[in-house]
């Protein structure tokens, strides 16, 4: 576990110190920075608890929204309205994971799927709440500190605090006894109640810490774009990318989100000029050469291979 | 004072929107039925479809129904082929391993087509578009007319095959018990081949059915097709071909009652709200039966 913290510790360095070595590529790193938050985000409830969602959309919205109206129609600051969206969504994941939680599998995914749709239509439709389809512009943000809130420089620090809190929080619980608890649901929910798990209450935790993490996050991408649509933001393909980018890294563990998002906004970028918008592309073909041929995921594969052999060494010597 | 009149016009277009929806939701609920997984897929194999007909029709002029004939052997094949190729290697993976593999086919089919045809919406104009059969007071538009007609017709064949012939027996068993219809001495690998494949040919013939109808866009729609043949799968019951026609029906007309008495902006939550609600209610279906869970 300590050379997790060293790893951590090394790569915040790497990027605090990013900007003064690459100042012209904020943007990418800004995206990759955002998609690595919000896979791993994900991944405490899709890795950890191993429940599929694809509406995570949702609550990346959620947090943009708050934002985004916040500023630009009741004039709060940024980070109220961030604290008031992670408040929201936390009670928004309790109240869905309860509606939802008793369905398994395929069931469940279905079910974010639909209730994401319904969110983007009412995002779309209640124009008095949210400022319709054609979207929300913020002109004026206030200055913390004498920070001015639009530059990419100050964007580039918000997201990098953002992935670093996932991460560590992941970090966390992947040695608490809540992490424990998790991974119990995960490989069987009944064993796991006969060991005195509740798993409802273990997997709405994990969908109440998923939810308000990702609209942390969410409320980072409206000061970004400094312009939120509901077509993009509650879109399904945004959920869809959130999760393919952890799963492609491999769900459950602490780096492969993280890898994961690195190795789609890094092709992402690269065939930008191939592909144009076809950029999903890459998604599609990644996720179903992994899910075929390596199912744990890029992290995941290698990292069981070194745990296997620890331990038949030790059961040799 | 009620207008039954427009109820009766609502209500007859309902049924006949409702009835491609089935044709849709019938692939899906096959496939699941027969190889237990969620095809997700199952919209942009609609989208192929109407590509298939944008281009034979922009190519050689055809009309879309006579591209029924080149599209229908051609989604056979290529789901047959899709299914050996990719997703039987998948058979003993657990059952999200095939959502997110199908997930990752609609991705790479939407964005090839982006790719050959461009984001621009795509139709095919035909000479009937316009015209309408009235029937009292009540009109039919020839084009849903037309629509609801090839998925009686098709739905008919299914029906048939199904029922009345050996490859439809083998198809039956397999669904029913795989092991059992393994030792009677049917060959299940292949008829889950033969199973992708009629349902991607119901999918693509979907597709082809609403082109007239619809405009075809390469990246967007395929999910909501998805999407609405899930609803009507769950609405009837997944793995249920009866009851998924149902279900079609029933999506048709509460997205037409509804879009027309409420408000026409939530036209596409209406399906989705049924669709929750039957899922936490009733999740073995409107017509399944219960089922004790292990």
């Amino acid at each position: 576990m300590k050379k997790h913290y060293f790893i951590f510790a090394g790569l915040v360095l790497v990027g605090i110190l990013y900007p003064q070595m690459f100042p012209g590529y904020l943007s990418v790193a800004i995206t990759l920075l955002l998609y690595a938050g919000w896979a791993t985000a994900w991944d405490i409830l899709g890795g950890w608890a191993g429940q599929v969602s694809l509406g995570h959309a949702s609550f990346v919205g959620l947090g943009a929204y708050f934002v985004a109206v916040g500023t630009a129609h009741h004039e709060i600051a940024p980070w109220w309205s961030i604290l008031m969206a992670l408040v929201a969504a936390a009670m928004l994941a309790y109240l869905w994971g309860r509606l939802t939680f008793k369905l398994k599998g395929p069931y469940f995914t279905l079910s974010t799927i639909a209730i994401a749709e319904i969110f983007r239509l009412i995002a779309i439709n209640e124009g008095w709440l949210t400022g319709g389809a054609t979207g929300v512009f913020i002109m004026t943000l206030p200055e913390p500190f004498g920070l001015d809130l639009f530059s990419r420089q100050v964007n580039y620090y918000l997201a990098l605090a953002f992935a670093a809190i996932t991460v560590l929080v992941v970090m966390l619980i992947s040695r608490s006894k809540f992490g424990y608890q998790l991974r119990a649901v995960r490989e069987d929910e009944d064993a796991a109640m006969a060991s005195g798990i509740n798993p409802t209450t273990v997997k709405l935790k994990a969908f109440m810490l998923s939810g308000a993490l990702t609209a942390l996050g969410g409320g980072i991408y409206a000061i970004f774009l400094s312009f939120i649509e509901p077509h993009i933001i509650f879109y399904l393909l945004l959920s869809v990318q959130i999760a393919l980018t952890a799963i492609i890294g491999g769900r459950g563990t602490i780096w492969g989100p993280c890898v994961g998002a690195l190795l789609i906004v890094g092709s992402g970028e690269i065939f930008r000029t191939t592909f144009a918008e076809a950029n999903m592309l890459i998604y599609g073909l990644l996720i179903m050469v992994v899910v075929i041929f390596m199912p744990r995921g890029i992290v995941g594969e290698p990292a069981r291979y070194l745990i296997r052999r620890v331990y038949a060494k030790r059961a040799q010597g | 004072m009620f207008d039954y009149v427009s109820f009766l016009q609502n209500l007859s277009n309902g049924v006949l929107i409702g009835g491609v929806y089935a044709l849709i939701g019938v692939g899906l609920t096959l496939v699941f039925g027969v190889m237990k997984i969620i095809n997700f897929a199952h919209g942009d194999f609609v989208i192929l479809g109407m590509y298939c007909a944008v281009l034979l029709n922009s190519l050689l002029g055809w009309d879309p129904y006579l591209s029924l004939l080149v599209a229908m052997p051609l989604g056979f094949l290529t789901g047959a082929l899709l299914q050996r190729l990719v997703l039987s290697r998948l058979m003993e993976a657990p059952p999200e391993s095939s959502l997110l593999v199908t997930l990752g086919l609609a991705l790479v089919i939407g964005n090839i087509l982006l790719l050959t045809f461009g984001a621009e919406p795509k139709s095919v104009n035909v000479s009937y578009a316009s015209s309408t059969v009235s029937l009292g007071e009540v009109s039919f538009s020839m084009i849903l007319l037309l629509a609801g007609l090839a998925t009686m017709v098709v739905i008919a064949g299914l029906y048939t095959v199904l029922n009345h012939t050996e490859l439809g027996r083998a198809i039956r068993a397999t669904a029913d018990n795989r092991l059992g219809a393994e030792l009677v001495g049917i060959n299940t690998r292949w008829i889950e081949a033969v199973v992708f494949g009629i349902g991607m040919a119901l999918a693509v013939t979907a597709g082809v059915v609403l082109i007239p109808l619809l405009f075809a866009t390469p990246t967007f729609s395929g999910a909501i097709f998805t999407l609405k043949a899930f609803v009507v799968t769950v609405l009837g019951g997944l793995g249920n071909i009866g009851a998924a026609i149902a279900g079609g029906l029933l999506l048709g007309v509460v997205e037409v009652m509804g879009a027309s008495y409420l408000t026409s902006d939530y036209r596409d939550a209406y399906g989705l709200l049924v669709f929750l609600l039957i899922l936490l209610l009733r999740p073995e279906g409107l017509f399944g039966k219960t089922v004790k869970r292990v």
